[in-house]
């Protein structure tokens, strides 16, 4: 007999009381764990001398894409308007403000970067790490790409990912103006029926 | 096609409480009600709600390939002018459609007759998708219904297949969400499309639509400053079309789900045009556009703004004299008038049934009950189940 509804649903996922489970490490799984051949070999370090260690030929090529990474965390890191902000996600002392020609605003320190290809110095690839030493983040001690992925335990240090985590994130821009949309609503609802009805603009 | 009465599940407010059900009921009035649920046979799900759903889905889509081709007719949806391009362009592009619900008059018997499509913003997808998939689930546990009960409900499985494929579309790991402030009914609809967004591997970051921020780069942005490439937003067309940053709807680049040719299917201008291509067709109201009233010649008629929620400023008219009303903020651009077909009655409630549509199928439907011939936002959602 073919059945009309639904075969199976993952009532963990719908619960809500117990499961304050982040959405990232569900998809830090899928990113890590998709199996395909093409995947690479990686490894996160926490600075510069972190790399050089590990690999005292390479020693400038860590320096170098330390470097770059920076510079890339600059452009595609999370930012804040606020340092209270920045830091109920980050942790207390974890973020830095930045200034531009538009304005200032806050962003966490790069906590390490991920890099792969290392022997091959013109073909290394590098992507910056963060990290939260917030109780209130659900990053609290793992690391983080640009784009908000969930790599896992700050312990972890080696992993296979998927050619495209090298991928330049799209940059975070400022924010010109927030508010544009929403004043049908207002509008709308000071018609007055709101006390007598769930609200909501779906039909 | 029967309601029967039942046992509501000692626990099901606790459970409400543990899955984040948090408007089942709404000031001291219940939403979902389990004191009784409607039970379907088989034919009159497939023969006469799933088939003619499908069908009229495509009839729909005609509709808009008309208009679209029509800058009068354009104009008599009264989409604002500077988004007729993006219109255009979008159902040129094949955007991709998640979801929709028509809601039709049916009584189990006869062709199920639709009132109007909801195309753009839908909502009691939560209680369809899965609260009363639960509740089918916990009634064969518990040995209160017969293992051989059914529902026409594949809603959720549908929504994740198709957000992984609206993704795929897109090229995106990530779909923002988005919905107003201070509605939790609101806010519950899209957690849920969130949670399916999970369910398949999607990264899914809420943001307000009030918090919505334009970028630098000219996209739009989250409150983290992120910029919003996809966007779900449960905030209708019609409003974003007439707002300030509608000037930047196209330059900022989103992927818009719904994406913008859902405009033409959510309007009620959609019912008259239904008729004027598919007159006599037996899921079809007579529907009539202002200018051509003098064509209708039914004694009983509902007037209907063009752009309305939830019933709201819906009457019925007799004879040209109203003899029921709702109240609502809408009614400024017009309205349009379709043939009186009254919902039917089961002990004394009126009946609406929602068919969902994921994408361009069917996939489920939802029951709902007013004391009142215009269904509300305050009606009563009840369970239904398939059986025989």
């Amino acid at each position: 007999m073919t059945r009309k509804r639904s075969k199976h649903i993952n009532l963990n996922r719908m619960r809500k009381q117990f499961s304050a489970k982040p959405l990232a490490i569900g998809i830090a799984s899928v990113f890590l764990a998709a199996c395909t051949d093409n995947r690479q070999q990686a490894t996160i370090y926490t600075s510069a001398q972190d790399c050089a260690n590990e690999n005292p030929e390479q020693a400038q090529v860590c320096a170098t894409a330390y470097q770059e990474a920076l510079a890339e965390a600059e452009r595609t890191g999370p930012k804040y308007n606020s340092e209270q902000d920045c830091e109920s996600e980050f942790g207390p002392n974890q973020c830095r403000q930045v200034e531009r020609s538009s304005g200032s605003f806050f962003m966490p320190f790069m906590a390490g970067y991920m890099l792969s290809n290392l022997l091959s110095p013109n073909r290394y690839q590098y992507q910056p790490m963060f990290t939260s030493y917030s109780p209130y983040s659900p990053y609290r001690y793992r690391w983080i790409g640009a784009g908000g992925y969930d790599y896992g335990d700050l312990r972890k240090r080696n992993y296979k990912v998927r050619p495209d985590a090298f991928k330049p994130k799209p940059a975070v821009t400022r924010t010109i103006k927030r508010g544009g949309f929403g004043s049908s609503v207002r509008a709308k609802s000071s018609w007055g029926s709101k006390s007598s009805s769930k609200g909501g603009w779906g039909g | 096609m029967f309601r029967i009465p039942s046992e509501p599940r000692k626990n099901w407010q606790q459970k409400a409480k543990d899955f984040g059900f948090s408007f089942h009921s709404m000031y001291g009035e219940p939403y979902w009600d389990e004191s009784a649920y409607y039970q379907f046979n088989l034919q009159q799900i497939e023969n006469d709600l799933e088939d003619p759903s499908v069908e009229i889905h495509q009839m729909c889509l005609q509709v808009v390939d008309k208009v679209v081709n029509n800058d009068a007719l354009l104009s008599a949806f009264k989409i604002p002018e500077p988004f007729w391009q993006g219109v255009k362009d979008s159902w040129r592009k094949h955007d991709p459609s998640l979801y929709s619900r028509l809601d039709f008059a049916y009584d189990g018997s006869g062709p199920a007759k639709l009132y109007e499509n909801n195309a753009d913003t839908p909502t009691s997808l939560y209680e369809s998708g899965f609260w009363q998939w639960l509740w089918l689930q916990d009634l064969v546990d518990g040995n209160q219904l017969s293992r051989q009960a059914d529902q026409f409900n594949s809603l959720q499985e549908k929504l994740i297949g198709r957000l992984h494929e609206i993704a795929g579309h897109y090229q995106t790991e990530q779909i923002h969400f988005a919905c107003c402030q201070d509605t939790i009914e609101d806010r519950g609809t899209v957690q849920y499309l969130q949670d399916c967004a999970a369910e398949s591997g999607i990264l899914g970051p809420f943001v307000f639509i009030e918090d919505i921020g334009l970028g630098e780069s000219g996209r739009f942005t989250d409150l983290k400053n992120n910029p919003i490439e996809t966007l779900f937003k449960l905030y209708p067309w019609e409003f974003m079309q007439r707002e300030e940053f509608g000037d930047y709807v196209e330059s900022s680049q989103t992927n818009w789900i719904e994406p913008l040719w859902k405009s033409v299917l959510s309007n009620k201008a959609l019912m008259p045009m239904l008729w004027k291509m598919f007159k006599g067709h037996p899921n079809l109201l007579p529907a009539y556009f202002e200018d051509e009233l003098h064509l209708c010649d039914h004694t009983r008629i509902v007037k209907k703004p063009l752009f309305s929620r939830e019933g709201a400023n819906v009457s019925i008219l007799e004879k040209g004299q109203e003899i029921a009303h709702a109240d609502g903020p809408y009614g400024e651009e017009g309205f349009i008038y379709q043939a009186f077909h009254p919902l039917p009655k089961f002990d004394n409630n009126y009946t609406l049934i929602g068919s969902w549509l994921v994408n361009d199928q069917a996939a489920g439907i939802s029951v709902r009950e007013d004391s009142s011939l215009i269904t509300q936002d305050m009606s009563r959602y009840l369970p239904h189940i398939i059986l025989g």
